[in-house]
């Protein structure tokens, strides 16, 4: 069989390379267009080496056991790179820590919703008819839902805990996934290459799995990282308002809750988490972008 | 229904008709998602709402009082009954009706969403139009970077960023407090300022790229756009009057879908101002367990979503002819 799946999307031209653009302008494009996408690639592995690889081969103070003696040091204090908190907790080491939580939640929630959701959408929009319509009228339902605010609902009942917040966000991502996958299975149903797998016999599952999922793949990676980057920032804001990863566990969220109630005397306490966020969701979402600007066929 | 139809046509008629359908079934299925979602959280309701000390007979009565003990079914079809007629019932922990708890409440939330939606479309229209007059050049560039920070900070983060600016640092707007409007209208939106804007900023970002990049698309492609060349218009009365209303049809979609998301914003936005609106109120008889309200709210907020996305839906049927031809397959 002709291989028509990923690696024709891989080479295929990039809308960036206009004949008429001289060499050297050439150049510096391919250069940017490079950048655009490694940059934020790096940033993202540098916040997955630094969260859950650093710790582990080098001495980091421990994010809950702080000394009432070392209470609210400054920034570049000695033994406390970031200083610490007012409960006496190294401000980096929690960091690091709460950087792990982001880091499972939002690549937790967005593989169950890949998977589930992706699936699901596959399966609706390869298949048609009453499935479709069945699937496709329930997950209106569930888009028509204030989501956070039943995350925010389950989490208080279940507990407040790092795996429930996943279990709630996993939850409620399956609808968009499933929506998306839907529509770009839809686009490739007709394609000639399908109906060339059809008509050489291939079964349903094998088409689905073996030359539409391949395909529809760049569009779901694209909205998988911009997930992630959503999910991070749910788990944020549930737990700041308490309902997320309860203390003394570290997050970025309930840091900068307990920065708030500091405002007025240490700032840095908000601002420092703050702009880790920010930098994390930022890398995520100008990846996405990237990715989609690279892959995703028009 | 005559007159309707020979207004809209056969054909817009059954889109309409097929539209609503599926609005209320949604509507139907939001209610009992909700219902079931909160009533398979484990915890009683009869245990939290009596507290500690509670015998087994107390809990058991208060389930008896509370119809708790019946089968699922027959407790949400029970509720479902009186929702449509607009009976939530009482609060369990207050006793208070619903409806006057709602009623207070709705008008302080529904005040914020207005203000947020004002404020981003004030800024949006301008700064895209600027950005699409002379794409690539330095506004262009500068704006389409903002949008792209301004949609990765976190609303909290953002609130907490302008009390520290404005509260802290500056001391021009109050970080938290609400004043109603009818005892002080000018106090009343100054403490408004800062919740309505980080609403606001990032539906700003959002429509202003999309608002620039429908622009850029219509002045480079749309035929209607060179027949106005053609004729001598100048390009940025172009822009204002030929391209700007084309695209104004897809902005109010995009604010119609957007009233969820919003609502949902509301929440942790009115958590850190304090104001005392349906967000705050969510929050509080969700960590009461207080599940009647928890349970109107919800189902208040989605059929609200749902009407807001039926109603652009059916306006944009209605204003632009082109999307009348087009059979709807939702």
């Amino acid at each position: 069989m002709v291989d028509v799946s990923g690696a024709a999307l891989l080479t295929a031209p990039s809308p960036a390379d206009e004949p008429e653009v001289s060499t050297e302008r050439q150049v510096w494009r391919r250069i940017a267009l490079g950048a655009e996408l490694w940059v934020p690639a790096g940033v993202v592995v540098f916040l997955l080496l630094a969260c859950f690889v650093w710790p582990a081969v080098h001495h980091v103070p421990d994010p809950t056991k702080g000394s009432l003696s070392d209470v609210n040091l400054g920034l570049f204090s000695p033994h406390h790179l970031l200083g610490t908190d007012p409960l006496g907790n190294d401000v980096l080491s929690r960091l690091l820590y709460g950087g792990r939580v982001s880091l499972e939640v939002g690549f937790g929630s967005t593989v169950v919703g890949l998977t589930v959701g992706g699936g699901l959408g596959l399966v609706a929009g390869f298949r048609g008819g009453w499935v479709e319509s069945v699937v496709m009228r329930v997950l209106d339902v569930f888009l028509a839902f204030p989501s956070l605010v039943l995350t925010i609902a389950i989490t208080t009942y279940l507990g407040p805990s790092e795996l429930h917040v996943i279990y709630a966000i996993s939850f409620f991502s399956i609808p968009a996934f499933a929506r998306l996958a839907r529509s770009a299975t839809q686009a490739t149903r007709s394609q000639t290459y399908v109906t060339a797998a059809r008509l050489s016999g291939a079964k349903d599952t094998s088409i689905m799995l073996g030359h539409i999922a391949p395909n529809i793949l760049p569009q779901m990676i694209t909205f998988s990282l911009l997930h992630v980057a959503i999910a991070i920032t749910v788990e944020a804001s549930l737990s700041f308002l308490g309902l997320g990863v309860p203390p003394p566990g570290a997050s970025w969220g309930n840091m900068i809750e307990l920065g708030q109630q500091n405002i007025y005397g240490r700032p840095a306490l908000i601002l420092v988490p703050s702009l880790l966020l920010f930098v994390t969701v930022m890398a995520l979402n100008l990846l996405g972008d990237a990715v989609r600007r690279r892959w995703v066929a028009r | 229904m005559r007159t309707v139809k020979r207004i809209l046509g056969a054909r817009v008629t059954r889109v309409v008709a097929a539209r609503l359908g599926q609005s209320v079934f949604v509507a139907v299925g939001v209610t009992f998602l909700t219902f079931s979602l909160l009533n398979m959280l484990p915890g009683s309701t009869a245990a939290v709402l009596l507290g500690e000390g509670a015998t087994d007979a107390d809990i058991h009565n208060l389930e008896l009082k509370l119809h708790l003990d019946e089968p699922f079914m027959v407790r949400y079809g029970d509720w479902l009954a009186h929702a449509v007629v607009g009976n939530f019932g009482n609060s369990l922990s207050g006793n208070q009706p619903l409806s006057s708890i709602l009623g207070q409440r709705i008008p302080i939330t529904l005040e914020l969403i207005v203000l947020a939606f004002a404020l981003s479309l004030a800024f949006t229209i301008p700064v895209a139009m600027l950005a699409a007059h002379k794409p690539g050049r330095l506004i262009d560039k500068l704006s389409m970077s903002t949008s792209m920070i301004g949609l990765s900070v976190p609303a909290f983060v953002l609130a907490l960023l302008l009390i520290l600016l404005f509260s802290v640092h500056w001391k021009v707007l109050p970080a938290v407090g609400y004043t109603p409007f009818s005892q002080d209208p000018l106090q009343n939106l100054r403490g408004m300022v800062l919740p309505s804007a980080t609403l606001a900023f990032p539906l700003f970002c959002h429509y202003t790229r999309i608002l620039r990049a429908d622009l850029v698309d219509q002045m480079a492609t749309g035929e209607f756009i060179l027949a106005a060349r053609a004729k001598g218009l100048a390009p940025f009365r172009i822009l204002l009057k030929h391209a700007l209303r084309n695209s104004s049809f897809g902005l109010v979609t995009l604010v119609g879908l957007n009233v969820g998301t919003m609502i949902g914003g509301t929440v942790l936005v009115e958590q850190i101002f304090a104001i005392p609106g349906i967000g705050q109120e969510l929050l509080l008889s969700i960590s009461n367990r207080d599940l009647v309200v928890v349970e109107a709210i919800v189902v208040m907020l989605a059929v609200a979503v749902v009407a807001v996305n039926l109603v652009t839906d059916l306006l944009y049927t209605i204003i632009d002819p082109r999307v009348r031809t087009v059979q709807s397959n939702g």
